[in-house]
């Protein structure tokens, strides 16, 4: 009697079974959330560490033709992605136009994350006139078509890589002040502020030391599925001739030059396009997981 | 009661949903296979053309590009034009003889008439010549060293008269569109008549789309296709695909790489000749005396960096040549005077004789994208060859419609080198030299020079070839024209390249001339 009570398995205070347990959408979400992060990382890092490491690898220089050698097909010759219409190997360009792409857009996210996370907490921390104006002046930059826009600026001030990173970061504040207003807007009642301004602490202390760094975990996912934006306004532009100029090699540019060899090269436009495509979805995934990870652990904190 | 309650839970609302995913996949799956045939072409009788610029207007009195020709002779006509074999062949008129030095007596036909019955009358010749002159920035003004005076001489004769002894005005009179006096401004024509095998339905100048209709009253004989479709296509991947799906019926200009795609299609065929157009990439002769640029020898060194053969075989694919003269060899009265050579070694020592070393000179190449088959591989290519010698170079490329027109008459920026092509619309060689050698003084001062150069020798030659009317001895001075700009180093490197255009096979007799042009009226569509 006692040997079969000891073997059986012990039972669980409630009706909800394991396989339940297993299914419900909480668990499902916080599994998916979980594979999102590894895809995304993994994807992410497929594309950022090469190209954080171009300067390492045994590559040629991205610059250096050869044009007895143009257009050779991928694994040919050591050139593991082919080379181009003038013989540079392509691997070595799409990591250096990788540094191009990825530095314009990191500066750009950082510099749109900072501006629309002081933007955003003004707004909603302060309310009245500050509030009416960042929201006024967010409302009427989303409601203009972006990339007009940016190619616009680029035609005014010339296509040069602090233009672009300053037009991207401009363009993309919005997304984050939205956010960052709003999640200010819900703590700025909670009893801690209240606490704070009790005991006397001036409004910029109370929204740098307390506000802030209670919404900056959110806003700065925000900023990561940013970046994959940024990227792909910068290859926009550079595909539509108003990128860095020359020589910087950047992947719109790359996909641009490459384009009208599609039918016969192919891998002068598909190699450089699917590395835009790993790093593009697996920033995402990544941004995402982390947000679903978030959100979950925010509810059980809650709970 | 349990049982009905059981059933409907395995109805559940994700199932439900994932149903409807699958139903809505299959629905676009479904939609997508309609996408994946060719788009349409053109309706039956028409012929759509992709031109690789945009036609801004169907007037050439500032804008001239090669394709351009074709669509606007098929609206306007000259007195002549230039034939396949680069000579004057009458058009408007059926007599253009030179009667004395300074006079060429001219006979309209009598069967010519606008696309709406109207005569053409010599008082339109002379107002069009008027506007041609009075238009600010007029590519053609180049050309003529002086603009000559119409005298009729009865109802459809008339002399062109001039100061001075005009041989190849028949070449120039090619240029000189004719449309009815009382429509005619010195400006671009947006609208109006002329005496071409088509007339104008529909045009849209932002996006650079006609539309033109038969002209069945058309004096030679109505043309063969019913209408007449022209797109701007900027990029060339898409004419070429384009051209493959069956879109367009006809791209020009297309580069060795594209006509390699299209090389051995059934459906498509390719002609080549022999272009006039020379493309170039010329030195800024703005520069202050002090530059290294002003001196003749920095760009004879300079010259020596560009491995022109490798340029010409490698990147342009042997569809162009490396220029020999000043002009295209193609052209009536060029001559050779030398060849452009690769020789590193001698290019640094020459630069070092100068004073310059490694890192002392930086260069601007500027161009316009587009500008000439390859341009950008060209460009890049270059950078490393003068990179090779220590000199550095800074690439700005501009795309259609930028502000590049400022920036060569050094009004925007500075620059060093022009990636530039030259057409020759007029066949002969002495219109040409003057239109690019030509700058005087006074021309420069209003930035109206090729580039700024401006040569006291060859403008004197110049007015010698023009004075002279004895053509063996016109040719001589033309010759010796050619050799002083050649001496001079005027360019970096010149190439001319083929003319190349691709065409479907449905459409019949496209015969390419060397202007990189054809007869429109004279294009047919396969039975």
């Amino acid at each position: 009697m006692t040997t079969t009570t000891e073997t059986e398995t012990p039972k669980r205070p409630s009706r909800v079974t394991p396989a339940q347990l297993r299914d419900a959408g909480v668990t499902r979400r916080s599994r998916t959330a979980r594979v999102k992060i590894r895809v995304g990382a993994v994807l992410t890092a497929l594309v950022v560490l090469p190209v954080a490491l171009a300067d390492l690898l045994p590559l040629p220089d991205s610059t250096e033709q050869d044009l007895a050698s143009r257009r050779l097909p991928p694994l040919t010759d050591g050139h593991l992605f082919g080379t181009d219409q003038l013989g540079r190997d392509l691997l070595a360009r799409v990591l250096d136009g990788g540094q191009v792409s990825i530095l314009i857009g990191v500066l750009a996210v950082l510099v749109s994350g900072l501006i629309g996370l002081a933007a955003g907490a003004a707004a909603g921390y302060f309310g009245g006139w500050v509030d009416a104006v960042v929201s006024r002046l967010l409302e009427a930059q989303m409601s203009l078509p972006l990339l007009m826009m940016l190619l616009l600026v680029v035609a005014l001030f010339g296509p040069s890589v602090p233009v672009i990173t300053a037009v991207i970061a401009v363009a993309q504040w919005p997304e984050v002040a939205r956010l960052t207003r709003s999640m200010v807007l819900v703590e700025r009642e909670k009893p801690y502020v209240d606490a704070a301004r009790t005991l006397g602490l001036p409004h910029r202390g109370v929204l740098f030391r307390h506000l802030v760094p209670n919404v900056v975990r959110q806003t700065s996912l925000v900023v990561l599925l940013l970046l994959a934006q940024a990227v792909l306004l910068e290859s926009a532009l550079s595909y539509l001739g108003a990128g860095p100029e020359r020589p910087f090699a950047t992947w719109g540019r790359l996909i641009s030059d490459g384009q009208d060899y599609v039918t016969t090269s192919w891998w002068l436009v598909t190699l450089p396009g699917l590395v835009i495509v790993l790093l593009v979805v697996g920033v995402n995934l990544l941004g995402d997981g982390l947000r679903d990870a978030v959100k979950g652990t925010k509810k059980g904190a809650t709970a | 009661m349990r049982t009905v309650m059981s059933q409907t839970a395995q109805i559940s609302r994700r199932t439900l949903l994932k149903a409807l995913g699958v139903a809505g996949g299959a629905a676009a799956v479904s939609g997508l296979a309609g996408c994946a045939g060719p788009t349409g072409g053109p309706p039956p009788g028409s012929v759509t053309l992709g031109l690789n610029r945009s036609l801004v207007s169907l007037d050439n009195k500032l804008n001239q590009f090669d394709a351009a020709v074709t669509v606007q002779r098929a609206v306007r006509q000259g007195l002549t034009r230039i034939g396949p074999d680069l000579t004057p062949v009458p058009v408007l008129a059926d007599r253009f003889e030179l009667t004395s030095p300074t006079q060429w007596t001219v006979r309209l036909r009598d069967d010519i008439h606008y696309s709406d019955g109207s005569p053409v009358r010599i008082e339109d010749v002379s107002t069009a010549l008027e506007m041609y002159a009075q238009v600010n920035g007029s590519y053609l003004a180049a050309f003529f060293p002086e603009w000559p005076t119409v005298v009729p001489v009865d109802d459809r004769t008339f002399t062109l008269e001039t100061e001075r002894p005009l041989p190849v005005l028949d070449y120039l009179m090619a240029n000189i569109l004719v449309t009815p006096a009382a429509a005619n401004i010195p400006e671009e024509l947006q609208s109006g008549l002329g005496t071409g095998p088509y007339v104008v339905t529909a045009s849209n100048r932002g996006t650079g789309e006609y539309t033109l209709r038969r002209n069945d009253r058309y004096w030679a004989g109505a043309p063969h296709v019913k209408q007449v479709q022209v797109r701007f296509v900027p990029e060339e991947a898409n004419r070429v695909v384009g051209l493959r799906s069956g879109e367009l019926d006809l791209i020009d200009t297309i580069t060795p790489d594209s006509a390699e795609q299209l090389q051995g299609l059934p459906e498509v065929r390719i002609e080549r000749v022999r272009g006039t157009r020379i493309n170039q990439l010329f030195y800024n002769f703005r520069k202050p005396k002090d530059h290294p640029l002003a001196k003749a020898s920095v760009r004879q060194a300079l010259s020596l960096a560009v491995d022109g053969r490798r340029l010409a075989d490698e990147i342009l694919a042997g569809s162009a040549q490396s220029a020999v003269g000043p002009v295209a060899q193609t052209l009536n009265g060029s001559v050779k005077c030398g060849a452009y050579h690769y020789d590193p070694r001698r290019a640094k020592q020459m630069l070092e004789a100068e004073g310059i070393n490694d890192g002392d000179l930086r260069l601007t190449l500027i161009w316009e994208s587009g500008e000439f088959a390859g341009d950008t591989s060209v460009m890049e290519a270059v950078v490393q060859m003068l990179g090779d010698i220590g000199v550095g170079v800074t690439l700005r490329q501009f795309e259609a419609g930028g502000n590049i027109s400022e920036w060569r008459q050094g009004r925007a920026g500075d620059w060093d080198i022009l990636g530039n092509g030259y057409a020759s619309p007029v066949g002969a060689a002495l219109p040409i030299l003057q239109g690019m050698y030509g700058g005087t003084p006074e021309r420069e001062r209003t930035r109206d020079t090729y580039q700024g150069y401006v040569n006291p020798d060859v403008l004197r030659l110049l007015d010698e070839a023009y004075a002279e009317v004895d053509p063996a001895r016109r040719q001589e001075i033309t010759a010796r024209v050619q050799q002083v700009v050649w001496d001079s180093w005027p360019s970096m490197w010149a190439f001319v390249p083929n003319s190349v255009l691709a065409y479907r096979n449905r459409v019949t007799d496209v015969a390419l001339e060397a202007t990189n042009s054809y007869e429109l009226a004279n294009v047919g569509l396969e039975a």
